[in-house]
């Protein structure tokens, strides 16, 4: 119980973020700002940052009446300039085709477009209106307040999230605290959230590792814990964000543009554009600590005080404390390759034949093997048919294999060009005698020159196994 | 009362009628319990005045059960309303006008339908708490539009339940008591306050939502 509570104290809650962190970092001027999505938008294109395209503003009544509807593409966003948690956004994804109607005395008119949403349904021009009503009425901005709307550019769906997102765009929500990022999550839209992404809505939120990019727990709405998208097997841990040191910069730089201490930084991807900045938050959810099962205010108070200088040192600073282990500072700090079990590898023959096969790395075998039938394709055929005419002494007692090898290797190695020694290999299949040959492969851009064993391997499922010998230049990760 | 303080006396002298003193004194108490409800527990209700007020609605109805079934019908007409109100899109404020009319006539007729089943306490409620709690349809329905029906029906439920701890405590002898004969007793209440305002920790609900984290931080 006690446990409970000390653990407690490392979590950020609803009185730690208002009192200890908005309010000493975040001044009132910075936090309208950051509210005023219309003005923080032209802020942040000011400071170099992508954000999408403003496409009309409603700012009045007569506005309203005025509005041209014509002038609207097929398919765009409608916010509240001041909305909160998602709330009063309407998105169209096409329009209806509309036909020419000629009346009677042949006057031309063009119906009013007709949008429609992505339930499929559909939205007028006076349903448009009268939800822009709302908004001017401040319906859905904090405190009720009178409101602007907008039309904002629909941003275009990345292939990769295709399969985890239902209609709408995900984003990924960086917490950013002096000038270091601090926690991330990329939040999928699902039906129940009507494509929006935000988890008050009841959108899914994936922790990511701040040092890799990559996705590790998720949540659904407020509090579910899931593994997969619900209703299919898409998992959603592993999933590796694009542009995940340009999303955490770009969260950086928004940090400095708006004068804010701390914030929640939203940044999308564009199918053509790359990530684009959606939204600066000035009173981020807490919910991102369920997504990450880590907590908040243990990582905010190890940052608070630090002199950072530049944005990019902020990045990197937050990914080292608050990321795994990255594979490239493994690779950087040992001076080896990390590499999974199965690797691809390139081949070089005689003549410049060249073969990728996927291989086995097999830490348990010494010594490198490929099938015959590759070794023939590498062009090795003569020195196989020439081993194979050999006669070789058959039942010999296991201790006195090292006599018989050495007798071999005395009688046959160097007597064909390519033959270049002879062993006796004891497997779980049995003891074979095989030839050796000098061969040169690439495995993960390393060049390897070694003498390979060549055996049939036409019942196992790969043609090479790499051992121990040619593997020191590597690390291996079994779950890669 | 055996033991009034000469402050109290003083009050009373001047022609401040003794219920009035005692209420105005609880009034700190009520909201201190609100800003408690709301820092240390979680609870959220609408905001302090709501909860406040409806306390003070409770306390002024003759029997506690009509004050709170007028509460849950003013909420359950709000309810109905919204969906009622729905296809006709119009504009907040004309919304919440025509809301407030329906709900003063279905409180009518709650009262004549009470007087008819000869429960004369419900037609005896005072015209003041019933337009306390007819005016916060107003919280509810603002709450509805920003956050969805149902985070306003959880709110109303929390409103409900602080007001009627409110209650219990506002009309607890002893404390009454303890307020009469020490009445600097109130002073209490702000550095309370001030703790509370102070007190970052986790609120109650928040290891609840936060517990899959908990349990797996270590």
């Amino acid at each position: 119980m006690f446990e409970i509570f000390k653990n407690g104290n490392r979590l950020l809650g609803m009185n730690a973020r208002n009192l200890d962190y908005i309010r000493p970092y975040n001044r009132k001027k910075a936090k309208r700002l950051a509210d005023d999505k219309i003005l923080s938008k032209r802020m942040l294109k000011k400071g170099g940052i992508p954000v999408p395209k403003l496409l009309a503003k409603i700012r009045t009544v007569e506005e309203l009446e005025s509005f041209d509807w014509f002038s609207l593409p097929n398919t765009f966003a409608l916010k509240p300039n001041r909305g909160y948690g998602g709330g009063g956004i309407l998105v169209v994804y096409g329009k209806k085709k509309t036909f020419k109607c000629v009346s009677p005395d042949g006057i031309e008119t063009l119906p009013d477009p007709v949008w429609i949403k992505s339930d499929g349904s559909r939205v007028t021009v006076s349903d448009l209106k009268s939800h822009i009503l709302n908004i001017l009425d401040g319906a859905f901005s904090l405190a009720n307040m009178p409101d602007i709307a907008f039309f904002e550019e629909r941003l275009t769906l990345l292939k990769l999230f295709k399969p985890y997102s239902y209609k709408g765009i995900p984003d990924i929500r960086v917490i950013v605290f002096n000038r270091i990022p601090v926690m991330a999550m990329l939040r999928l839209p699902t039906k129940e959230s009507g494509g929006k992404a935000n988890l008050q809505q009841g959108g899914i939120g994936v922790g990511i590792d701040l040092a890799s990019g990559v996705t590790t727990t998720a949540v659904l709405g407020k509090g579910k814990i899931i593994d997969y998208v619900p209703g299919t097997r898409m998992l959603l841990s592993g999933i590796k964000i694009p542009y995940w040191k340009d999303i955490l910069l770009l969260a950086v730089k928004s940090q400095e543009i708006s004068g804010m201490g701390f914030l929640g930084a939203d940044v999308a991807i564009d199918r053509e554009r790359g990530p684009v900045f959606l939204e600066i938050n000035a009173r981020p959810g807490l919910a991102i600590q369920v997504a990450n099962l880590s907590g908040l205010k243990e990582r905010l108070e190890r940052i608070k005080g630090l002199k950072i200088k530049t944005a990019v040192r902020g990045v990197r600073v937050g990914r080292d404390l608050f990321g795994g282990e990255v594979e490239e500072e493994v690779e950087e700090i040992s001076g080896r390759k990390v590499i999974g079990t199965i690797e691809k590898v390139k081949l070089i023959g005689k003549e410049g034949i060249e073969i990728e096969i996927e291989a086995k790395i097999d830490t348990g075998a010494m010594s490198t093997s490929i099938d015959s039938e590759l070794a023939k394709n590498l062009g090795y055929g003569d020195v196989i048919d020439f081993f194979e005419k050999i006669e070789f002494p058959r039942d010999f007692k296991r201790e006195d294999a090292g006599k018989v090898e050495v007798e071999l290797k005395k009688n046959y190695a160097g007597k064909h060009p390519d033959l270049a020694d002879i062993s006796i290999v004891y497997s779980s299949s049995g003891v074979t005698i095989r030839p050796k040959i000098k061969m040169q492969f690439k495995l993960d851009e390393v060049e390897i020159i070694t003498l390979v064993n060549v055996v049939d391997r036409e019942e196992l499922k790969y043609s090479m196994i790499i051992g121990k010998r040619n593997l020191g230049k590597f690390l291996i990760d079994v779950n890669k | 009362m055996e033991n009034i303080s000469p402050l109290i006396k003083y009050f009373i002298g001047q022609g401040v009628p003794l219920d009035t003193v005692i209420l105005l004194l609880m009034l700190p108490i009520v909201v201190t319990l609100i800003a408690f409800f709301r820092q240390v527990i979680g609870i959220k209700a609408f905001g302090i005045y709501t909860p406040a007020i409806v306390t003070f609605a409770f306390l002024a109805v003759p029997q506690l059960r009509y004050g709170v079934l007028i509460f849950v019908v003013v909420i359950l007409v709000g309810m109905l309303m919204r969906f009622a109100l729905k296809g006709l899109r119009i504009l907040y404020l004309p919304r919440v006008a025509i809301t407030l009319s329906i709900i003063a006539f279905s409180i009518l007729i709650l009262l004549s339908f009470g007087g008819s089943m000869r429960r004369t306490g419900l037609a005896a409620v005072s015209i003041f708490p019933i337009l306390i709690m007819i005016t916060i349809v107003e919280k509810f329905v603002a709450a509805q539009i920003e956050k969805g029906n149902r985070a306003a029906v959880i709110l109303a439920v929390e409103t409900l339940v602080i007001s009627l701890v409110g209650y219990f405590l506002a009309s607890w002898p002893l404390l009454i008591k303890g307020i009469v004969a020490f009445p600097w007793l109130i002073l209490i209440t702000i550095p309370i306050n001030i703790f509370l305002g102070k007190w970052d920790g986790l609120r109650l609900n928040e290891y609840f939502r936060f517990r899959e984290v908990l349990k797996n931080l270590k």
